[in-house]
């Protein structure tokens, strides 16, 4: 899996590509830490862009729960954006797109989110 | 080969032998040649310093002589031994140490024991010096190599400790799921879990409640390894003590999912299939906390996902409520649970078995034991992902209701 940040003024994106697997989910975590904890600032907001993550499994799933709760507790927004249908599908069943905000794409989940 | 060896070759095989006992660290006299050697290299330095010392008495020189002879033929025969010993002989002529030891003796053998007019390549001895290092370092890798050697030892004997541990406690883990289901006249189901090569999470459940229902389970714990294995049994437990307590379903995901939620420091999951079956009426009340929805199979050959799917996984969220679903089994149903090792394992080209290919063998089965589908599915899964490892859990349960 390919993980990539870009930030949109304050906000951070994290754009993953290919598979979210046990393979991938503790290099992904580690990531996602570093993201959450801020580079020079916090972000307002962390944006993932799921267009190209083609699968999720349940550790993949479980990596999403954890940065969920961290963010909460730093009162940092989470959200999901351009989900395909595999990784839809996943986060239904689970009942985790109950728990974390999905939006249909990027543009939708910028413009949504708190900038600063 | 022959049976007589040549002078030759035994002369060959005795200095092997000797280069052996000499030179290995392990030699039977290598302590003591090697004590030799440095005190002649310490020695040989010192009398160099002795000899350029100004008015030494003659009969000094001369002992300091002769004692050179010995230096120098003792390690001369040391080199040649060396040479002898290698396995690869110019890499070792040419190594740092062979080079040393040459350097150490050539002096004498360019010059002898007296060119007064090549005084200054007599300093060469000095690098006699090198030669101490050399033998230093020598005996430093080899004091490092055995303590490596052991330590490798050490870790693959751990290791193998750790994996003996590791598959006793999955068999423990498959062992502690039942055999069979409850004997009961109306209905019968069969089950089978097969683990992927690390510890996993997958686990069903049946259960005798109070008042003739029978709870089935189908579980599924996030990621692999010892956690998953923990989390499995905490939850497996904590579901089979408040089960019986439960009036519905529901009701039992709820506690369950509140106390998970403080025993879970590693913040895990499990996604759980629940449900209970009245085996006089055929009534299946069921609730699901993100579980793959179960398929029914009605005895026409239709198959369709259980509805109520998308609670949330116990374990993230100490409020989640599930709602409790009811269905009326009628003869000939069958109600298949699975967890998702079974449509998603993959083939070596990376494609999924699929929830398709599923429902195709659900659909061709038409009449016998549910043991029968299991076999079924389990084979068409295993045909499917050929050569392809089995990366998750393979859980797997059939219930066929006959008749009240």
């Amino acid at each position: 899996m390919n993980v990539r940040l870009e930030t949109v003024g304050k906000v951070a994106v994290v754009i993953l590509e290919g598979r979210l697997d046990f393979a991938t989910a503790e290099g992904f975590q580690k990531q996602l830490e570093l993201v959450l904890a801020g580079i020079g600032s916090v972000p307002p907001a962390v944006v993932i862009d799921c267009a190209a993550l083609q699968y999720i499994s349940s550790a993949g799933l479980r990596v999403l729960l954890v940065a969920a709760k961290a963010a909460q507790r730093a009162r940092i927004a989470f959200c999901l954006c351009s989900l395909t249908a595999a990784v839809r599908d996943v986060l239904d069943v689970s009942g985790f797109s109950r728990i974390v905000t999905v939006y249909a794409d990027r543009g939708v989940a910028l413009a949504q989110v708190p900038q600063g | 080969m022959s049976a007589v060896l040549r002078p030759l070759q035994l002369f060959n095989l005795r200095l092997h032998h000797l280069a052996e006992q000499l030179l290995e660290p392990q030699g039977r006299y290598a302590a003591g040649f090697e004590n030799l050697i440095v005190g002649l290299i310490v020695f040989s330095v010192a009398s160099i310093g002795v000899e350029a010392m100004p008015q030494v008495p003659q009969w000094l020189l001369t002992v300091l002589r002769v004692a050179e002879v010995v230096v120098v033929a003792v390690f001369s025969f040391e080199y040649l031994l060396r040479i002898v010993a290698a396995p690869k002989k110019l890499a070792f002529i040419v190594s740092f140490q062979g080079v040393v030891d040459l350097l150490a003796i050539a002096p004498f053998f360019l010059i002898g024991l007296d060119a007064r007019w090549l005084r200054a390549l007599r300093l060469l001895r000095l690098l006699r010096l090198l030669k101490l290092q050399t033998h230093f370092l020598e005996h430093t890798v080899a004091e490092r190599t055995r303590e490596l050697a052991q330590k490798n030892a050490a870790l693959l004997a751990a290791q193998a400790q750790l994996k003996a541990e590791i598959d006793l406690a999955r068999a423990m883990q498959i062992a502690i799921l039942p055999a069979g289901f409850p004997d009961r006249p109306g209905c019968e189901a069969a089950a089978c879990m097969i683990p992927a090569t690390t510890m996993g999470g997958d686990f069903y459940d049946f259960m005798e409640l109070p008042g003739g229902e029978i709870g089935l389970v189908m579980a599924d714990v996030s990621g692999h390894g010892v956690p998953a294995a923990f989390f499995m049994a905490v939850a497996r437990t904590n579901l089979r003590e408040l089960a019986p307590h439960c009036p519905d379903p529901g009701t039992c995901l709820n506690r369950t999912n509140e106390v998970l939620c403080t025993q879970n420091p590693m913040d895990l999951f499990v996604t759980v299939f629940y449900c209970m079956l009245n085996t006089h009426t055929g009534l299946l009340r069921y609730a699901n906390a993100g579980h793959n929805p179960p398929y029914l199979r009605r005895a026409d050959g239709s198959v369709h996902a259980l509805d109520g799917a998308g609670g949330l996984v116990l374990g993230a969220m100490a409020d989640s409520r599930f709602e409790t679903h009811s269905l009326q089994l009628l003869p000939g149903d069958r109600v298949v649970l699975f967890t998702d090792g079974v449509t998603e394992a993959f083939n070596s080209t990376d494609e999924a078995y699929g929830v398709e290919r599923l429902i195709a063998e659900v659909k061709a089965y038409d009449s016998g034991a549910a043991s029968g589908l299991i076999d079924r599915i389990r084979n068409s899964v295993t045909r499917f992902a050929g050569d392809a490892p089995q990366s998750d859990d393979i859980a797997l349960s059939v219930l066929t209701w006959r008749d009240s």
